[in-house]
């Protein structure tokens, strides 16, 4: 007589403490688990449902200014802190845990137009259209900082007085060298009064500057002429320009990838360039409405923040064609700036509402400390929502975001132009000789020339 | 020569151009502008001729200057004319009648002195003048045929070396120089240079902006390769299946030796400690024997004393202080309180050294203890969490448990120990002092006490406590085998107390050597844990074997049942023939014949291996003509055959007819019509008829007369216009003898993509990609993270740096131990893994 028993032995099932978990034993062979594919599906759409369900991207507002926020600056070395400058020259220095202003600048006399600091974080550099330079030191943030009550005021540790009216600065990354811009490029130095190098091409405004954070020798600036030009700080001439048709406001290098820079343009698209070839963009970043006024890049090289005109906040990959998300509240302005924190983790948007606004970078995630445990089953999910996101009823309420009206009705808009712009193009091909009508693909066509 | 001329002739031109001008010029005086005009025709010899160059006719006398002409044209420049001079000999009349001029003699007769002297006379003549006057013009025209305006030196060549004829050369200059030791050197030197200078012609530099798009085409191509050099890195960042941005996570001190030296001494004796400990006389002395470390450590007899003053303040202090509470304690006179200060110092070991009754008591208490430890063995091992333990050899693994253990048996070697100890150690002033009396006294209540307390202990264990865990059967009956084993060893405990109390003082001495232990684990063992043992088995046994009767008794039950079921299979196999022709039919329209054979010979095999029980059932001829079929299994027609031969008169048919004759009853294209309709009315189905449903518009005759409404007509038409468009449109529309079902799975669909999504380039790649799960329920636990590792892997707070440069070989593999691997190329690795597990089988 034979009888079959479930045997265990008492080691492998026993726990060593009350808190172990209970050790289970799985047969992995596929034939005794047919309906996988389905069971991992199901739990795709949970997790993209419970993604939609969780995501509450706005953590909070920063109210102070008495203006419209035109620029900011993050800290490279401390996290908690952000500077931020509006129209009427007010510059404060935020601390991002609390939402409060740590301190203020006071001594720009009109609007402040630019505002970077150092990489150590311990000189800010701002400029505006009072044709001065400023540079502050910042004051250390310390424990006792619990005190909100007495706003600190700082005075400049040097003014710098130049011809023009000043419209960007950047400061390069671990030197003391900072850039403006104004009707040249200017290459300043933190001790000396006047510019130690100065670019001029083709008289037209500077109208922002960005140094390259893998090259700190190379830095790109926009024109108002709708022209990108790249220089090189150890030549004394410009490297490369590239001129487009509508102008560019502002450039943002990918700190990961140092050959590679997009430019938010005027024409509401984003072109991300090789700054090796200047004939076509990589990448063009469609979805805002109206002009891209800012864009950061996320410090892992693989996003960027953009602010726009239409009062909109959009997070695109770096080498995607749409947009992953938006952020857009009724309250919020005209976004003049943007930036994405240095830890990846959130992006600050100032706008013409004179509120600075704090959102995280993934609209759902969850903050504070997270157990390992937790932390699996959301990688869990986030991975089985990444399989299955090419299957139509998860692509779709993933992708689904409520837009306000405005944009919504604007995006509509455009897209019928766009259509029937394609499909005269399309007809216009047909009824011609084959090879005189030429349809440049859409990474092209907004590039009129090289200049050598 | 002919340079000469030509210009000559330009000048010409351009002076006829001058002429047509309006004259202008300084006023001259009379003798100067005579013998300007005595130089007309005649070519201008140097600077100073210049003016009178200007005009070949004497009228134009104010023009002097000329425009358009440059000034080598202009002959300002002696050097460019010189052949003119020889060239152009002017007719001897045409000298003569311009005798005044003495330009005209220093050009025209510069060569030969003979003519010199001639016109020298000839002045005289004319003038009347002593030639004295004249011979200076004649010494001072004499260098005029250098015609140089300067004498020839280093900084003012000859005309030779400037037009390239006996030019001067650096071997001219080194020829001095030959056989002169450095000579060679020299001249390889100069010889090299001279090459160098040849092809370099050094140009006029280009206009601005050229110049500018030249130099930003070099940045630009340097700016390139600054970009280029990143290529590498950028694609290793890109093709990684995950970033790491939470690694450089400064955690401060990583090691007790980093944080020991970061100490810096704060309080007072943490200072002097670091003043001892850093003093250089010490730690000389340390070093080198320690002999001195003695020196240092004398204390001179001032501070001893000193000390031992202050000891003796603090000690008199202490006394006071005490002195004081005591007072105060004395004081005060709430009896609880006081009696809970006894209670306090009873309990407490100074209590029961200094009051030798609580020691007694102490004493005895400790020996019930041990009493108690002899009959219950509380502490050795028998607790089920020890037995667990030590079954498992978790002592051995763990440190706890270990502990956990050893401590139990010191505490039973302790309390079993007592006796011995007692009389040793804590007593043995008492045996020294006082006479046995006193000491038998004490056993035998000790004994009384024990018996006592072991009597009562029987009486309570007969009382069952049957509640929560331990009213369960199999405890209870657990809980009893041990009470009794207790029991007899409580009783065999009793007996022996009895003895001693009989036995006396001496007795009970010896009983107290020998080690109660040692006694009542003798005893102990006689049967207890054997019958333990069997209790348990029995038990177990007992269970068992009735599992083994339920069992049996559950097969036998089976057996019939499934003799049953057996039965009734080949029951249903033999009664139903058709639905097995029809299958055979299919396989005939597939077309192969010997298919259909084997196939329905194993059918038949499988029927007649059934049909072995039920054979005395009666069977008809189709039955029978299985087995046989069966007995060939190889071939079915062959069979058929035997079958017609066996019945002589019949002829053999063709093969046609036999096939004919063989399907003789199934009509398969009719029965496959049929299922394809059934099909179709599944997938398409028809609209339902409209039909008059009773009650339903007929309530008055003119309704009913009308019958169906021509709505519901309608309405019905088109559906089925519908419906047979939609067969139209099938696939198998027109292909009579196939059905293909086009029905869709609505739950399967939405596991699927209309179109191929976007980096994939192949369906089978993607699927491929999707076929493999990667939940923690189908994969081990030692790949899942792997396989749910996100591409970027951050942590909130962490400052992430951007790129370092970093040379990377660009040939290089992809790491593999990077742990992300697997999600790209998962279905490679996973094949991978597999090969690696087979071969490590």
């Amino acid at each position: 007589m034979r009888i079959k028993t479930i045997s265990r032995s008492v080691d492998e099932f026993t726990r060593e403490r009350s808190q172990d978990l209970q050790r289970v034993f799985h047969n992995f062979d596929p034939s005794l688990r047919p309906m996988e594919k389905a069971v991992e599906y199901q739990r795709a759409l949970t997790a993209a449902k419970l993604e939609k369900i969780f995501a509450r991207p706005f953590v909070g507002a920063m109210d102070g200014h008495r203006d419209g926020i035109s620029c900011m600056a993050k800290n490279p070395n401390y996290l908690k802190g952000i500077f931020s400058a509006s129209m009427d020259g007010d510059i404060r220095l935020w601390d991002i845990a609390t939402r409060r202003t740590v301190c203020q600048f006071p001594g720009h006399q009109g609007a402040v137009r630019g505002l970077t600091a150092s990489t150590d974080g311990n000189v800010l550099v701002s400029c505006g259209t009072d044709s001065t330079v400023r540079l502050w030191n910042v004051p250390q943030p310390s424990l006792e900082d619990s005190d909100f009550s007495s706003e600190k005021t700082v005075e400049p540790s040097a003014v710098y007085v130049w011809k023009n009216a000043l419209l960007a600065v950047d400061h390069q990354f671990e030197g003391e060298l900072f850039a403006t811009g104004s009707a040249q490029l200017d290459i300043w130095n933190h001790n000396r009064s006047q510019p130690v190098q100065s670019f001029q091409w083709k008289n037209d405004t500077i109208i922002s500057v960005r140094f390259n954070p893998g090259e700190p020798d190379i830095l790109a600036a926009s024109a108002s002429d709708r022209s990108i030009i790249i220089y090189d700080l150890r030549m004394s001439a410009p490297a490369r320009s590239i001129l487009m048709m509508t102008k560019t406001n502002s450039i943002a290098w990918n700190p990961m990838e140092p050959m590679n820079f997009t430019a938010a343009n005027e024409d509401g698209n984003c072109y991300s360039f090789d700054g090796r070839k200047d004939d076509e963009a990589k990448c063009v970043h469609k979805d805002h409405v109206s002009a891209v006024m800012d864009i950061d890049f996320s410090p892992t090289g693989r996003e960027f923040v953009t602010g726009s005109y239409d009062r909109s906040v959009r997070i695109f990959p770096y080498n995607g064609g749409h947009s992953r998300e938006i952020y857009h509240t009724k309250r919020m302005q005209r976004v003049f700036c943007v930036k994405y924190s240095c830890d990846a983790t959130y992006v600050i948007s100032g706008s013409d509402d004179t509120n600075l606004r704090l959102w995280k970078a993934k609209a759902s995630e969850q903050l504070g400390v997270i157990l390992p445990r937790e932390e699996k089953k959301h990688e869990y999910n986030e991975a089985v929502k990444n399989r299955y996101k090419h299957l139509p009823e998860i692509k779709r309420i993933v992708r689904h975001r409520h837009l306000p009206k405005p944009i919504y009705k604007a995006i509509g808009e455009s897209r019928v132009m766009n259509d029937s712009k394609r499909r005269k193009m399309e007809r216009t091909k047909s009824h011609s000789a084959p090879g005189t009508v030429v349809i440049q693909p859409h990474r092209r066509r907004r590039i009129i020339k090289q200049v050598e | 020569m002919g340079g000469g001329l030509k210009r000559k002739s330009s000048s010409s031109s351009g002076k006829t151009l001058a002429k047509s001008k309006k004259k202008k010029g300084p006023h001259l005086p009379n003798s100067i502008l005579k013998v300007i005009a005595s130089q007309k025709q005649r070519p201008p010899l140097n600077s100073d001729d210049e003016i009178g160059s200007d005009d070949e006719h004497g009228g134009d006398l104010y023009e002097y200057e000329e425009e358009g002409v440059p000034e080598e044209e202009s002959r300002k420049n002696n050097r460019y004319d010189r052949h003119d001079n020889y060239d152009y000999e002017l007719p001897e009349d045409f000298e003569d009648e311009n005798v005044e001029s003495e330009d005209d003699v220093d050009g025209g007769n510069s060569e030969n002195d003979e003519d010199d002297d001639r016109h020298i006379r000839m002045l005289q003549s004319l003038t009347g003048m002593p030639s004295a006057a004249f011979e200076g013009e004649s010494k001072k025209s004499k260098p005029v045929l250098f015609t140089e305006a300067y004498p020839e030196g280093e900084f003012n060549p000859t005309r030779d070396v400037l037009e390239g004829k006996n030019v001067l050369t650096e071997e001219d200059f080194l020829a001095p120089l030959e056989g002169k030791p450095g000579y060679q050197k020299t001249r390889k030197q100069i010889a090299l240079m001279r090459k160098d200078t040849k092809h370099h012609v050094v140009h006029a530099p280009l206009p601005k902006p050229q110049r500018d798009r030249l130099e930003r085409k070099a940045v630009t191509g340097l700016v390139d390769g600054e970009f280029s050099k990143w290529v590498h890195l950028v694609k290793k960042n890109r093709e990684a299946p995950t970033l790491y941005f939470n690694q450089d996570v400064d955690l401060g001190y990583s090691t007790v030796g980093a944080i020991a030296s970061e100490f810096q001494p704060r309080t007072q004796f943490e200072k002097r400690m670091a003043s001892v400990l850093n003093d250089s006389d010490v730690s000389e002395a340390h070093r080198d024997d320690g002999a001195r470390l003695l020196k240092l450590n004398e204390v001179s007899m001032e501070d001893h004393i000193k000390d031992r003053r202050n000891h003796i303040a603090k000690m008199r202090a202490l006394l006071f202080r005490h002195e004081r509470k005591c007072k105060q304690i004395k004081k005060i006179k709430s009896k609880t309180y006081h009696r809970l200060k006894n209670k306090d110092l009873k309990n407490s070991s100074l209590g029961a050294l200094m009051d030798p009754e609580m020691a007694k008591e102490e004493a005895m208490r400790q020996e019930v203890r041990r009493v108690e430890e002899r009959l219950t063995l509380r502490h050795k091992n028998t607790r089920k969490s020890v037995k667990r333990v030590l079954r498992l050899g978790l002592n051995l693994k763990y440190d706890g448990p270990k502990a956990a253990i050893a401590e139990q048996l010191q505490i039973h070697a302790n309390l079993s120990r007592k006796m011995n100890s007692m009389r040793d150690g804590s007593s043995s002033d008492e045996e020294e002092l006082s006479d046995g009396s006193d000491e038998e006294d004490t056993p035998s209540r000790l004994i009384a006490k024990a018996k006592e307390k072991t009597l009562k202990a029987l009486e309570d264990d007969e009382v069952p406590n049957a509640t929560g865990l331990m009213s369960l059967p199999f405890m209870a009956r657990a809980m009893k085998r041990k009470n009794e084993e207790a029991n007899q060893e409580a009783k065999r405990a009793v007996e022996e107390y009895e003895e001693w109390e009989n036995s006396g003082g001496e007795n009970s001495k010896k009983t107290v050597n020998v080690s109660g232990r040692r006694e009542f684990g003798a005893t102990a063992k006689v049967e207890a844990p054997k019958e333990s043992k069997k209790d348990s088995d029995n038990f177990y046994d007992n269970s068992d074997s009735d599992n083994g009767i339920e069992e049996e008794a559950v097969r036998d039950n089976a057996s019939p049942a499934r003799t049953i079921t057996e039965t009734e299979k080949s029951d249903d196999v033999d009664g139903n023939p058709a639905s097995k022709t029809t299958f055979d039919v299919a396989m005939f329209a597939s077309g192969s014949w010997k298919k259909m054979t084997g196939c329905k010979n194993t059918e038949s095999k499988k029927a007649s291996k059934k049909t072995h029980v039920p054979i005395s059932q009666a069977q008809d001829k189709k039955g029978s003509r299985d087995d046989e079929s069966e007995s060939e299994a190889e071939e079915m027609v062959d069979g058929v055959l035997t079958c017609a031969a066996s019945k002589e008169t019949f002829e053999i048919p063709c093969q046609a007819e036999l096939i004919n004759r063989a399907f003789a009853g199934d009509d398969v294209l009719d029965e496959f019509e049929k299922d394809k309709e059934d099909v179709l009315n599944q997938e398409v189905p028809k609209p339902e008829k409209p039909v008059l449903v009773p009650g339903w518009g007929d309530w008055s005759s003119v309704q009913r007369k009308r019958g169906i409404s021509k709505r519901m007509v309608m309405e019905h038409e088109a559906e089925e216009k519908e419906r047979r468009e939609k067969l139209k449109t099938r696939k198998d529309a027109r292909l009579k003898h196939v059905i293909i079902s086009e029905k869709v799975d609505k739950k399967a669909e939405k596991l699927h993509t209309t179109t191929l999504p976007f980096p994939h380039t192949s369906k089978e790649v993607f699927e491929h990609s999707m076929r493999m799960p990667i939940g923690p329920e189908f994969n081990p636990s030692t790949i899942v993270a792997e396989l749910n590792r996100p591409e970027i892997v951050k942590k909130t707070g962490v400052i992430i740096k951007p790129v370092r440069f970093e040379e990377v070989n660009p040939n290089d593999e992809v790491d593999d131990e990077h742990p992300r691997n697997h999600q790209k190329q998962r279905p490679k690795k996973k094949t991978s893994r597999r090969q690696s597990k087979v071969n490590s089988k």
